[in-house]
């Protein structure tokens, strides 16, 4: 009984040993070659500067303070400083227009020197008014999409007029 | 410069850290999948060996004592890599009073790997330059 177990163990063993000498290395090949890369990995952020609004939602809800929302003339400053960044994903979630993904960009590492210059930045412009020439932060079209998502054909003119005139239009619009 | 070039020893300490990266090394170091001594370089248990110092950790007020010592303890040169968020900026325990960190307060950080934790593949990526920035040091000595 003994003898035929043992038998056993050992023929188990030789196909284990064969097939792993079949199935080459298991190791990644990473720095020297390509690897694997989850697609719901959270790595390095990418902000869509054309659907972002300049709310500063993300700015609230950044636990580790890494983005910061400046105002630079008439642009906006979108900055993300990935060295306090801990890749949560607020940002993304509660992002009210959808212009924040984390992307699967896990390529962090960086040297002393790089420290506070690995940033990124989006810069978010402000237009002019049709009417006023005010310059103002024009709602984008993915968060109109999101908060009026029926919205009526010649609403889409007041994109382009600031909050006063757009008031004043729309009075207008429904009174004259 | 000589033909037979020596292997760096990696030293890793804990300074409060959650553990999330110090699994993260031990997964780098010890499975066969991303095996860092492909790199030419091996854990050590004694900071006295070590040429390579790996932290982790927001650099608590507890820990901070034993940091300390382990930097006399290093034999020059050595490069010190950040690993985490942690060390590198304190992250989201930036304001506590028990954090005395970031690490550069105390000692010339060379490679910081930010990540909460960072994957094996960035820790890599990080020893690998730590690897780079050690050879210079070692050059610019003789």
């Amino acid at each position: 009984m003994e003898t035929k177990n043992k038998g056993y163990e050992m023929s188990g063993f030789l196909k284990i040993a064969i097939r792993n000498l079949l199935k080459g290395p298991t190791t990644d090949p990473y720095p020297f070659g390509e690897t694997f890369v989850p697609e719901n990995l959270r790595g390095r952020l990418s902000v869509e500067a054309s659907a972002c609004t300049a709310c500063g939602t993300c700015e609230e809800v950044c636990p580790s303070g890494a983005i910061h929302i400046t105002k630079n003339g008439s642009v906006y400053l979108h900055t993300v400083w990935y060295n306090t960044c801990c890749y949560c994903g607020n940002c993304e979630f509660f992002c009210p227009t959808g212009a924040i993904k984390l992307t699967n960009n896990f390529h962090t590492a960086n040297t002393e020197e790089e420290k506070f210059k690995f940033i990124t930045v989006a810069t978010i412009s402000e237009i002019e008014c049709e009417i006023c020439k005010k310059k103002f932060m024009p709602p984008s079209e993915e968060l109109l999409k999101r908060a009026y998502p029926n919205m009526v054909k010649g609403v889409e003119n007041f994109r382009t007029l600031c909050p006063d005139c757009r008031r004043k239009q729309a009075f207008e619009r429904l009174h004259k | 410069m000589s033909i037979i070039t020596r292997s760096p020893f990696l030293f890793r300490i804990n300074t409060g850290s959650c553990n999330g990266c110090d699994v993260e090394l031990a997964t780098t170091a010890m499975i066969p999948r991303y095996d860092v001594e492909r790199l030419g370089c091996r854990y050590t248990g004694s900071p006295k060996h070590a040429d390579i110092l790996l932290v982790t950790g927001p650099i608590t007020a507890r820990s901070k004592p034993y940091l300390l010592e382990v930097l006399d303890e290093l034999p020059r040169p050595f490069v010190v890599v950040a690993v985490g968020t942690c060390p590198t900026s304190c992250g989201i325990f930036r304001d506590s009073y028990a954090i005395e960190g970031p690490l550069d307060k105390y000692i010339q950080v060379d490679v910081n790997v930010p990540g909460c934790p960072p994957r094996p593949q960035a820790i890599i990526d990080g020893v690998a330059k730590a690897l780079e920035i050690w050879k210079q040091k070692i050059r610019d000595m003789k």
